[in-house]
């Protein structure tokens, strides 16, 4: 649970409180027999904290982008085994040239 | 036109990470589903009925589609194969989900 999910549970929490408090709004206009045109200011208000908090959970929760570039940086794929125990340097491709390009990634 | 040259191989064909760009396209998915749903209920709420609830759906995603702007930090080539990615993918298919909820 990172702080992008406490966020979208947050505005959610806010959306169905303004949900409830719209019924309740609504029952007693039936009551008066009035004309429902919007929720009162304190409910917009909510709607409005509730649906922004939303917007930033609905884009921080989803994966990073990730780059397309194929010579990007995040994309190189040097970079040593784990098991570098096991690693032999004395063999046949001593004889093959090796790419000076090749280097570590940080 | 900027990622035709990536790569200095082929002009006509860009050079792109596939896999990558795929998850990013998953991500933008994700974002505007729940969004659809979300804007959805606020409109249900707030009480927009008819061509309003249209408009604030699509005022909902334009707001998405800046939101992803700033979340690709702006450049979108690095991240994306052309801008349609980031403005009108699952857009109208979002549409479907964005119904309104009847509160009386």
């Amino acid at each position: 649970m990172g702080f992008g999910h406490v966020l979208g549970v947050l505005g959610g929490a806010l959306l169905a409180h303004a949900a409830y408090a719209t019924i309740q709004y609504r029952a007693v206009l039936k009551i008066t027999e009035e004309e429902f045109s919007s929720p009162p200011m304190d409910v917009m208000m909510q709607l409005l904290l509730g649906l922004a908090l939303c917007i930033w959970a609905g884009l921080a929760v989803p994966a990073k982008f990730l780059s397309v570039l194929p010579h990007s940086e995040e994309n190189r794929i040097v970079s040593l085994p784990a098991n570098m125990d096991f690693m032999t340097f004395n063999h046949r491709g001593r004889a093959l040239p090796s790419d000076p390009e090749l280097k570590l990634k940080t | 036109m900027a990622a035709a040259a990536v790569g200095g191989i082929s002009a006509d064909v860009p050079i792109i990470h596939s896999e990558n760009l795929t998850s990013n396209v998953k991500s933008i998915y994700y974002s505007r589903t729940f969004l659809s749903i979300i804007s959805g209920v606020v409109a249900g709420i707030w009480g927009f009925t008819g061509l309003m609830g249209f408009v604030f759906y699509f005022l909902v995603m334009m707001v998405a589609s800046l939101g992803l702007l700033v979340k690709a930090k702006f450049s979108i080539h690095t991240y994306f194969d052309s801008w349609n990615r980031i403005l009108i993918e699952g857009v109208f298919g979002g549409l479907m989900l964005h119904s309104h909820i009847p509160l009386n």
